[in-house]
């Protein structure tokens, strides 16, 4: 992957790719995310991507990406721990493939560059029938949370986990304030994102001479636009507190149970290596404690896995228990973590863990998919550290080769738990009182 | 189509396949370039597998026993195979479906280690009393967890209510008690009869060569001849009514989900012509390019997940739409209204072809990826067809067939409902944090 800047605040990343049968564009959108524009910044994507000022109707656009063989256009939002970030993408096969002789990358780029820069503006603002409908769609999304209970669970663990802090804005959006937002004050998010957003153009499975007619394209686009990129927010982490245990009833038949844990500093970019050794071994693996012990061993859950968030320094265990075996569950996970802490790690299990993550940072490059997620996550960790470098998958597997199970255990030494969120039955509350 | 896209779009659907002697069908698809393969040993047994008769003794299986003999699969006298695959830093998974069991594995390195754990825990199966008894208690677990999700129970219960007998009424993992009847006689009597190297097909794309992957299969006797198992699936009739017409539960969701399902004439085995045609058919009704779900998305008469889906398996077809809405009986009206006009005035032609060109941009799509074209190899095999097979017969199935298949499907005389209504408390809870902010 090679990476340049080609314009303050805007980078070019790209790779020929030429072992994959399609392309992708993607334009990628990342500023601070702030409380006040975060239901405007959720609602954006939904927007933009119904169409634009060439191809303003919804099924039209549909159509035009079905005539290009199914072409895929997103418009998606994330969260990357106090950053926000936009992207918008386009993905479809080469023209190599197309049955006419059609110029398919041409069309990717128009449509990418039309979504991203050239929505469909009524008035000087957001079609307000689009922004409608759309604001619609949002809030029985945000409602809809509640259906998933392992997805619901971790996002209030999260919410009480994070509180105010700039890692707290929900960037999913606020169901109150939905029905409050205009066109005017979409189109004012989107003005700001277009000024102040750092801007990363990833070109994938194309060819120098596409690649150049896209970066150009996008120069275009900027050169009508006052930027000013603000720098990202670094990264951040909560600081440990006693732990806070809180309980919501539902009539399910399984208990979920979401821990959050704190590093209680920021994590430092040299610690990366060591923090997913330390995932493996502790929960993110098949080979780790947590799926060996408190699942295959115990077997208080069908799921129990650990995840590192980066950018705030936490980590997450998730896991789904029998309503009564829930206190057991997360005493079981407590204790699985002392022990890596305190106790052995056989050079057996290490290796072990290694090696599979070894293996899988080989085949990060095998899908498209895969080298944008790495590639954008390592630019969004420089971004949000300066101090941090853009790592290839050949890097980070030298590091993990030399990270040691002291380096491991200091970092899961300092993990401390914050909170503990349970969704379970009124009875088994009761029961467990 | 110009001449070189031709051949490269040939280069690229290539697979190898071969049939060994032991009845395995091995297909392999070299990726240059690549440094993962993917590997999936698949069998044609699935959770409706359930009665059969084995070399003339009748065996009947309590729902649920494919998926247990899945999660037993991975555990033999020497213990645990993720464990041996965790020494050669493999990715190794397995599902089970309504029709077949996958065991699958991703690797980077150490392929004909990876390989040979693979085959030598599919080889040679291991259960006893205790083992079992062991692993009830994980899948019971695994069971609830499908318990709460609403997207499944509705799917499930729009079974219940379209097939009298068959055995997709009965959930994938079983139920709790389902699976306290399991012995080690089933499980050894299920391998017999469907872990038959004739029964189960080997596909590995990605960084390998069919010579890398016949030097396994003979390591673990795939080349030699087997003597074949006497086995013939045995099926309850299953009349072209409907067990009930309608079902309603509650769940702790935040708005009612509803599902509509049609019973359909069961497809021959080899039929994936029909089944493909039924696919484009519900795009021009409900697709995203259709008038109706524009209709449908911009009143918001339903959440954006809408849609409908074909399934099909031995003894069974059906066309099921789901989703979310506040109004779902003028859902189901508009939905019933756009059927009957579609089927009198024939579909629409500009979207029929646009949606054959998706599909044909999906299979390309699938052959660009270790884990989509090892996939896609395994499922066509299942049903004894080639992806370049499926190509052409996307590019033969016409508007004209769409509007025939119209006129037969989808009839309202086979149609059952099943709605989950909001227990309440979901609504509580929202309230209660409005309370507290």
């Amino acid at each position: 992957m090679e990476r340049t800047l080609i314009a303050p605040g805007v980078h070019l990343s790209c790779d020929p790719a030429s072992k994959f049968n399609r392309c992708r564009i993607s334009i990628h959108f990342a500023f601070p995310a702030e409380r006040k524009t975060a239901t405007a910044h959720a609602l954006l994507p939904l927007v933009m991507e119904r169409g634009y000022a060439d191809c303003p109707d919804m099924t039209r656009l549909t159509k035009k990406l079905a005539k290009l063989y199914g072409a895929d256009l997103t418009v998606d939002a994330r969260p990357m721990g106090c950053n926000h970030n936009l992207c918008v993408s386009v993905t479809g096969i080469k023209d190599a493939f197309a049955l006419e002789g059609e110029a398919l990358t041409a069309e990717y780029t128009k449509i990418a560059l039309g979504a991203a820069f050239h929505p469909y503006f009524v008035d000087g603002c957001f079609d307000p029938q689009a922004v409608s409908i759309e604001k619609q769609m949002l809030k029985k999304g945000l409602e809809d949370e509640i259906n998933d209970k392992r997805i619901y669970c971790l996002h209030q663990a999260n919410r009480e986990f994070f509180g105010d802090s700039p890692a707290g804005v929900r960037q999913e959006g606020y169901l109150e304030e939905v029905d409050g937002l205009t066109p005017a004050m979409l189109t004012a998010a989107y003005r700001q994102m277009l000024r102040t957003a750092n801007i990363e153009l990833l070109v994938l499975g194309c060819d120098a001479a596409q690649t150049a007619a896209i970066r150009d394209a996008l120069l275009a686009e900027l050169a009508c636009i006052d930027r000013a990129p603000l720098p990202l927010v670094e990264n951040m982490a909560m600081p440990a507190i006693a732990p806070v245990h809180k309980t919501e009833n539902y009539d399910m038949v399984q208990a979920k149970l979401c821990m959050l844990f704190t590093l209680g500093q920021p994590m430092q970019p040299q610690q990366l290596a060591a923090v997913r050794l330390a995932m493996a071994l502790y929960g993110g693996s098949v080979t780790s404690r947590l799926f060996l012990n408190v699942r295959e061993r115990d077997h208080l859950c069908y799921y129990c896995s650990s995840s590192f968030q980066s950018f705030t320094g936490s980590m997450a265990v998730n896991s789904g228990v029998e309503h009564a075996d829930a206190v057991r569950a997360e005493q079981a996970i407590l204790k699985e973590l002392a022990d890596l802490c305190t106790g052995p790690i056989t050079d057996e299990e290490f290796e072990d863990c290694r090696r599979g993550l070894l293996s899988g940072m080989n085949g990060v490059e095998d899908s498209l998919g895969g080298i944008e997620s790495w590639y954008y996550i390592e630019v969004l960790r420089a971004g949000a550290n300066s101090a941090a470098p853009i790592q290839s998958p050949e890097q980070a597997r030298n590091a993990l080769r030399a990270v040691t199970k002291d380096e491991v255990r200091n970092i899961l030494r300092r993990l401390t738990l914050s909170v503990s969120y349970l969704l379970t039955k009124e009875d088994a509350a009761h029961a467990a009182e | 189509m110009p001449q070189n896209n031709q051949t490269l779009l040939e280069k690229t659907v290539a697979d190898q396949w071969q049939t060994l002697p032991s009845g395995l069908t091995v297909l392999v698809r070299p990726m240059p370039g690549y440094s993962s393969t993917h590997v999936i040993y698949a069998t044609k047994f699935g959770s409706i597998d359930r009665d059969f008769c084995l070399n003339g003794q009748t065996v009947h299986l309590p729902a649920g026993v494919a998926h247990f003999l899945e999660h037993k699969m991975f555990e033999d006298e020497d213990g645990d195979a993720f464990a041996k695959y965790a020494k050669t830093g493999a990715n190794a998974n397995a599902f089970t479906s309504f029709d077949r069991t996958c065991y699958l594995f991703t690797a980077t390195q150490q392929l004909d280690e990876s390989l040979d754990v693979l085959l030598g825990m599919v080889g040679h199966p291991y259960f006893t009393e205790q083992t079992i008894a062991k692993e009830q208690g994980i899948i019971g677990q695994e069971i609830k967890m499908y318990d709460d999700s609403p997207d499944w129970r509705l799917i499930t219960g729009l079974f219940e209510c379209l097939y009298h007998s068959h055995p997709i009424r009965s959930d994938i993992a079983g139920t709790v008690e389902s699976i306290a009847e399991i012995t080690p006689a089933m499980l050894y009597d299920s391998c017999k009869a469907f872990y038959a190297p004739g029964n189960m097909v080997l596909a590995a794309a990605g960084n390998t060569t069919m010579e890398q992957i016949l030097a396994a299969c003979k390591r673990h006797g795939l080349m030699e001849s087997r003597p074949a198992q006497k086995v013939q699936r045995l099926w309850a009739s299953e009349p072209m009514t409907l067990a009930a017409t309608e079902k309603t539960l509650t769940m702790p969701v935040s708005k009612p989900c509803f599902g509509v399902g049609f019973k359909e004439e069961p497809l021959p085995a080899d039929d994936l012509r029909t089944e493909a045609l039924y696919d484009l058919v519900l795009s021009c009704i409900v697709g995203g390019m259709s008038p109706l779900y524009r209709r449908l998305y911009d009143e918001g008469l339903v959440n954006p997940g809408f849609g409908g889906e074909v399934l099909r398996v031995d003894g069974c077809c059906c066309i099921l739409f789901t989703g979310e809405s506040d109004v779902p009986d003028t859902v189901r009206q508009l939905l019933l209204d756009e059927i009957a006009r579609v089927r009198a005035a024939g579909v629409d032609r500009e979207v029929f072809t646009l949606c054959k060109n998706e599909k044909y941009g999906q299979l390309i799509e699938n052959l660009e990826n270790v884990e989509d074209s090892a996939s896609q190899m395994a499922d066509f095999a299942l049903s004894g067809q080639t992806v370049a097979q499926q190509i052409s017969m996307l590019a033969g199935l016409t508007a004209e067939d769409a509007d025939a298949a119209l006129q037969h499907i989808l009839c309202t005389d086979r149609m059952a409902t099943m709605y989950i209504q909001p227990d309440g408390t979901a609504q509580a809870a929202e309230e209660d944090e409005e309370e507290e902010g």
